[in-house]
């Protein structure tokens, strides 16, 4: 059995996943939305694998009133190695594409399942962090809080959604795909 | 019978002409309001612009003697911002801060007459402002991005440029006649030589876009009379302008009697391109640091053309053929014609010269002399997308439209009271707008709530679109608007917040590069401004607090950190009479001498945050 080569076509949607892997190191993963009456517009904090976008020094300025840790790229250490992470894991899924076998596959779908693990409980220990070490002599004092990894939160005067980016859904398109060889190839 | 005849009709002559002297018909009555409902609701409809949208046009109105000039929204007619360009202004700390203060030169005031945009092609290109000062003589440019005044110049040898600024097809030059004459240099010399030693001087000013300075590119010593107002051609006319010119009769004293005798005054019209290379071809003499080019010597380029007694406005049509002069004290509009004038120098059908420069014969350029029934006091024209034209009708309190071609009166309105100048939608471009038309009128008694014997000034909005004007809102506006220009919307790109200048020396954009800096007896101060605190030097033991010596020459660089729109700091020193604004990412500097000893509380003067009235620090001055 383990003898037993996966069929080109597994082979194929196991390269296909390996490349949008690859691309999805070149959008954002994850994102927060603000919005309160005087910022109709919204504000944003946008996570990419290596690096943050949006009104972040807005944010920033605003946070400091409930005595949040401001955000910046030095803050986050998985900046500087997240993206080598996940090139790895692109590398990976092309060896194993090119490799058609099983128990290769079985290796990175664990993998893939205990890193996708490890993201989610980091991502939400920095929200946990960030929401409940909050500066005791903070001008407003507010309630320790989470937000959510996804959906919405309010805090005092703002909404806040959180959301997967566009990023996350390719890897969870990738990991789709190398799912599908699992039942083809059984 | 024949006893009663006589008291009955007595009574009744008594009462009409109690009627007739004492009775109320001005139309702001009550009952008409009433009556009119409908009417008002339609109007309203035409000007309400909803909480949430923008109005069509910006309008830029002259502040006239508060040197500053009034944003409003058109059509609803809503006071946007008053931009400060000749005066202090502590609203947004202009006239404190270096920049503004060194442009202020040391004067108080100005009186900003005439607004001009920038022009590309004869159109507006929402770029820039000008404006000019009667009061000190001077010129100014706005920003209009930012809508801040970037560049003031003194303009020499100049009294009061009231006739400016009107800049040509492609903003090459703007042009400053003196009101004013005064000898050059502004020298002594008595009244007597008059005619001799004093000048009208027109100054070229040009502007450098990429430095955002204003220049003076030459001068012309024109005869020492009145120059009131002028235009640049368009099209055909492109290097051509014109103005008007009165007290021709170079009168010294009592002018509204002397000043007024002459039937004729005169138009100068003449060829800034000739004028420039006349300028080139080292045809001018240097004067007070000045190319000072003097008609009776270097001749060329300059012609007159005689008009109705004291004209005051003078328009070029959009297509730029013809000139239209109102005589301020003879009841008459009259269109002249640029080719014809152009064929009439060619032909040299002059009629003499004064002062060197020759006269064209009246005939040889006039078109045809307009004059509807009644009106009285026209003054300036506008220009709607039809090339139809609006003349307002200073005594006769009403705009009055008419066809330049015919000579045809189409349409007349009343407007409360005095009309000035109007300013339809882009009505002085190649291109204006129709639609709408605002009366700037110089009295508006009875018009608004009470406010004491001197009531305010008001604009009216003319709706241009249906077949009659119709007036459709009016707006009081504080004295006193002169001129005024009205620009789409969509023309003006302003940004929102300063971008970041790293090679600014001057601007510090962390907290931990905040430094104080003492050399000698100066000491410069490097902070930041952010909600909702001053950071000096983020080092200190209290880094809200500045520490000198007395006599210590002070320089305070503070940059706005919070690059979010519309987060304004202000900078004031309690009791140090000192308030500078910094605008979202902008640096702005302020410099004095700390030459009172004590303690000055330091506070932010433009509300930003919840915890804005915290935002405060302290300024201590060493005996």
């Amino acid at each position: 059995m383990a003898g037993k080569k996966l069929s080109i076509l597994s082979s194929g949607l196991i390269a296909a996943a390996a490349a949008l892997i690859a691309a999805s190191l070149f959008f954002p993963w994850w994102g927060m939305e603000f919005f309160a009456p005087q910022y109709p517009e919204g504000l944003n904090i946008i996570v990419y694998p290596d690096k943050l976008e949006g009104e972040i020094d807005i944010v920033n300025g605003l946070n400091h009133y409930i005595g949040m840790k401001g955000f910046s790229e030095e803050n986050f250490p998985e900046f500087t190695y997240l993206k080598y992470l996940i090139g790895g894991l692109a590398l990976l899924t092309m060896i194993t594409a090119i490799l058609r076998r099983k128990t290769v596959l079985y290796f990175l779908i664990g993998l893939f399942s205990i890193g996708g693990l490890l993201g989610i409980w980091d991502l939400r220990r920095w929200l946990h962090d960030f929401g409940t070490d909050l500066s005791p002599t903070a001008p407003i004092k507010v309630d320790p809080f989470v937000p959510p990894i996804i959906g919405e939160n309010t805090l005092a005067n703002f909404i806040t959604n959180s959301y997967l980016g566009t990023g996350s859904f390719l890897v969870l398109a990738a990991f789709i795909l190398i799912l599908i060889p699992l039942w083809k190839d059984r | 019978m024949k006893k009663w005849l006589p008291i009955a009709s007595g009574l009744a002559t008594g009462l009409l002409a109690a009627t007739v002297f004492f009775a109320d018909f001005s139309p702001g009555n009550p009952g008409q309001a009433v009556a009119d409902n409908s009417k008002n609701k339609t109007n309203a409809e035409k000007v309400y612009v909803p909480f949430g949208e923008k109005d069509e046009y910006y309008l830029f109105a002259s502040g006239g003697h508060s040197g500053q000039m009034f944003i409003y929204g058109v059509p609803s007619m809503r006071h946007i911002r008053t931009v400060p360009v000749f005066s202090p202004d502590s609203a947004t700390g202009y006239g404190f801060d270096k920049h503004s203060k060194e442009m202020m030169g040391g004067f108080t005031w100005g009186d900003l007459h005439h607004p001009a945009f920038s022009e590309t092609d004869g159109d507006y290109d929402g770029k820039y402002m000008f404006a000019t000062d009667v009061g000190n003589s001077r010129a100014a440019v706005m920003n209009l991005e930012t809508f801040t005044v970037k560049d003031i110049i003194d303009v020499p040898n100049t009294s009061g440029p009231h006739c400016a600024a009107f800049v040509t097809e492609n903003t090459e030059y703007m042009f400053l006649p003196t009101r004013f004459a005064v000898p050059i240099g502004r020298e002594y010399a008595p009244l007597d030589d008059y005619s001799e030693k004093y000048r009208g001087v027109m100054s070229a000013v040009t502007f450098d876009e990429k430095n955002e300075k204003l220049n003076i590119a030459y001068q012309v010593a024109l005869p020492p009379w009145s120059y009131d107002l002028s235009d640049a051609g368009k099209k055909v006319s492109k290097d051509w302008a014109v103005m008007t010119t009165y007290n021709t009769e170079e009168a010294t004293t009592n002018l509204e009697i002397n000043a007024s005798q002459a039937d004729r005054d005169f138009i100068v019209l003449f060829n800034w391109k000739e004028l420039e290379q006349m300028v080139k071809d080292g045809q001018y003499d240097e004067v007070t640091g000045q190319k000072m080019i003097f008609p009776e010597k270097h001749k060329g380029g300059m012609y007159l053309v005689p008009v109705a007694k004291s004209p005051h406005g003078v328009d070029v049509t959009p297509d730029g053929k013809h000139f239209i002069a109102s005589g301020k004290l003879a009841p008459a509009m009259t269109v002249f014609s640029f080719e014809k004038a152009f064929k009439a120098i060619e032909n040299k059908e002059f009629a003499g010269e004064r002062n060197g420069i020759p006269i064209i014969k009246y005939e040889s350029v006039m078109e045809k002399e307009v004059n509807p029934e009644n009106a009285l006091g026209p003054l300036h024209t506008q220009f709607d997308d039809q090339g139809m034209a609006y003349t307002t009708m200073f005594i006769s309190s009403e705009i009055v439209k008419w066809d330049p071609k015919t000579g045809e009166t189409l349409d007349r309105v009343p407007v409360q009271y005095s009309p000035g100048h109007s300013v339809a939608a882009e009505g002085d471009t190649v291109a204006p707008d129709g639609k709408y038309l605002i009366a700037l009128n110089k009295i508006a008694k009875d018009s608004y709530l009470s406010v004491g014997p001197s009531h305010p000034e008001s604009m009216q909005l003319i709706d241009l679109r249906g077949d009659k004007m119709e007036v459709i809102q009016s707006a009081p506006v504080n004295p006193e608007p002169h001129y005024a220009q009205m620009i789409k919307a969509d023309k003006i790109k302003t940004i929102t917040v300063y971008p970041k200048d790293e090679k600014d020396p001057d601007a510090v954009y962390s907290q931990e590069e905040t430094r104080i800096e003492r050399k000698g007896n100066e000491v410069h101060v490097y902070g930041i401004a952010m909600r909702s605190k001053f950071i000096f030097d983020a080092k200190a033991e209290r880094p809200d607090q500045i520490e000198v010596k007395k006599g210590d020459k002070v320089f305070i660089h503070l940059t706005n950190i919070d690059f979010d729109q519309d987060i304004t700091h202000g900078f004031a020193i309690n009791g140090y009479d000192l308030n500078i604004e910094v605008q979202p990412g902008q640096t702005n500097t302020v410099e004095f001498t700390a030459d009172k000893a004590g303690t000055f509380p330091i506070y932010c003067t433009n509300f930003c945050s919840a915890l804005h009235q915290e935002m405060t620090g302290y300024f201590l001055v060493k005996p």
